[in-house]
């Protein structure tokens, strides 16, 4: 029977808090350190389109996030904020 | 009614008004949003134009154009139904947002949502039929309804007893409840000097038996030519549950008693990231979440089994029991990449909290445009997730009990893959219709070959299937 009687369980296949914090800062070190990143002014025309926008469609976004809060034990990603209903 | 479960089709816009207004507001330019370019500025013809006076003089180009200055209306429909004729939801969503010349924006969201239908409460499957007693407050009956397996008797003391039967070998499942929520959010943001904006919101969700009560702040601020956006926003939230014969001590016996008084939960949390313009064709994005609750995170609804441990029936039913306190962490790691007028979004996000949850979910889609007006948008999403320690399906009666246990499909292993299209219609200068369908489908990867008895090689997971489909128009205008 899989019961597991303690919390033996493994580390967290993915990452602790402690490794998330150096990941990002390595990623903002890596993103924000390489000046050579990025385009000029003139060469924004791709990324002043509505369709290359993060979230193009924030209700329908706020929609799906919420349904999967309401499924799975997960949350975070693009907002920091989660719940705000009694789906304990 | 105490068989009612809160917790699988809980659908509705705390998180979605919040996010939409955030964003919408400009909340937090890491996230972006319909209203809030990216803090990537708009192409030198249009600046050259500037977006107000090109929208005022015609034409528009309305794949870059701006909406400062303009009041933007958003309104949404969502109808959602689990298969099994499990739960079902309506959700309007309606939001306007007010745009400043200079950046500044005042948003407000009122969602309404309406759930009605059956799902599980956390009870196993037997080969006899299964009798649960729980309390009602009297004069609820109304908003729970008594469904072809409940039947609602007078009790003492403003408490009902609701009695429900529930067929061999079938799932138990809580039938016949009817709740609302609604749900009102605001959110305001200001540029703070040349590069950076400062935003608020808050707002709050409320239900007969459950309210949140929450708030944010943010700030993020441009350099490197306006390539890279650095992104930091705290939240807070503090919710209350307030079931009408109130909150059960974590296993005791399921009954109709008048239980203990409210609860309340404390979260507080935040997000640090990086939107940064790789190239021409391609937006990345970083993001670390972190949230700590403390307080009451028990669903008072959700009962565990306590089988026998030969034959696997059921003992006893006891009210679950969970840590008082969790912490969660994500990263996640977001991209779009434009070919043309196609434009790809990836994203990939692990998750860890201290329950024992781990996850993972990786998402795809690619933006279509099929001539002039119209463009499609298929996606697909992928999540899987680890069980939390104290997850179980049932407790055995030959076992002490463990310090938490609960039987939430939430909590279990399983991994689910998400199909989904989108279609939009782009009307006039600045509006659209669209509508969106997408298939949720879970599957359990808790193996139960060494459970007792009948329990034994059955699939004990309880997630649903389900369908959403969202109509939506947005429009904006001086």
């Amino acid at each position: 029977m899989k019961i597991r009687l303690n919390n033996t369980k493994p580390a967290g296949r993915f990452v602790r808090p402690v490794g998330l914090v150096l990941v990002l800062l390595a990623g903002m070190g890596v993103l924000s350190g390489c000046a050579s990143l990025g385009v000029k002014p003139w060469e924004r025309d791709q990324m002043a389109k509505r369709s290359m926008r993060p979230v193009t469609h924030p209700i329908v976004a706020g929609i799906d996030a919420h349904i999967e809060y309401s499924k799975e034990g997960s949350t975070g990603g693009q907002s920091a904020s989660g719940g705000g209903c009694g789906c304990n | 009614m105490q068989l009612k479960h809160k917790s699988q089709g809980r659908l509705a816009g705390v998180l979605g008004a919040m996010t939409a207004s955030l964003l919408a507001a400009g909340a937090g330019a890491q996230t972006g949003g319909e209203d809030t370019p990216i803090k990537t500025n708009p192409p030198v013809q249009a600046q050259d134009q500037g977006a107000s006076q090109a929208y005022e003089s015609g034409p528009v180009d309305r794949e870059t154009y701006s909406d400062e200055g303009l009041t933007r209306l958003d309104g949404a429909v969502l109808v959602y139904q689990e298969d099994g004729g499990r739960v079902q939801a309506i959700e309007p969503v309606l939001g306007v947002t007010f745009n400043g010349r200079d950046g500044e924006a005042l948003s407000l969201h009122f969602t309404a949502d309406v759930l009605t239908g059956a799902s599980p409460f956390g009870a196993t499957p037997w080969r006899d039929s299964q009798t649960f007693v729980a309390g009602v407050k009297a004069g609820d009956e109304g908003s729970t309804g008594a469904s072809g397996n409940t039947v609602t008797t007078p009790g003492n003391n403003g408490i009902n007893i609701a009695t429900t039967t529930v067929e061999p070998d079938t799932l138990p499942l809580a039938g016949g409840f009817h709740d609302n929520r609604y749900v009102l959010d605001i959110a305001y943001s200001v540029p703070w000097g040349k590069d950076s904006l400062v935003s608020i919101g808050g707002g709050g969700s409320f239900e007969t038996d459950y309210t949140a009560i929450y708030g944010n702040v943010g700030y993020s601020h441009d350099f490197n030519q306006k390539n890279t956006t650095f992104s930091v926003s705290g939240n807070f939230e503090f919710d209350t549950s307030k079931p009408g014969i109130g909150n059960p001590t974590p296993f005791s016996e399921m009954s109709a008693d008048l239980k203990n008084g409210n609860r309340s939960k404390t979260t507080i949390g935040g997000l640090v990231g990086v939107t940064q313009v790789m190239s021409r064709n391609w937006l990345a994005q970083i993001n670390a979440t972190i949230s700590y609750s403390s307080g009451y995170q028990t669903d008072p609804y959700r009962i565990i089994s306590v089988v026998d441990h030969i034959s696997g029936g059921p003992t006893r039913y006891l009210y679950e029991s969970r840590p008082e306190k969790r912490t969660r962490t994500s990263m996640y790691f977001g991209n779009k990449i434009s070919h043309g007028d196609l434009v790809t979004s990836l994203s990939i996000r692990g998750y860890h909290d201290d329950w024992g949850i781990n996850s993972i979910t990786l998402k795809a889609s690619e933006y279509i445009p099929l001539g002039r007006d119209i463009y499609i948008e298929p996606g697909i999403r992928y999540y899987s997730q680890s069980a939390a320690d104290f997850f179980r399906y049932y407790l055995l009666d030959n076992q002490a009990l463990p310090e938490f246990a609960s039987p939430d499909s939430r909590l279990d292993k399983f991994s689910a893959i998400t199909p989904s299209l989108m279609v939009g219609y782009k009307i006039g200068k600045t509006g659209e219709i669209y509508a969106r369908f997408s298939h949720y489908k879970p599957t359990g990867k808790n193996n139960q070959v060494n459970a007792p008895g009948y329990l034994a090689g059955r699939d004990l997971f309880s997630g649903a299937t389900s369908n959403s489909f969202i109509v939506g128009y947005s429009y904006a205008f001086r």
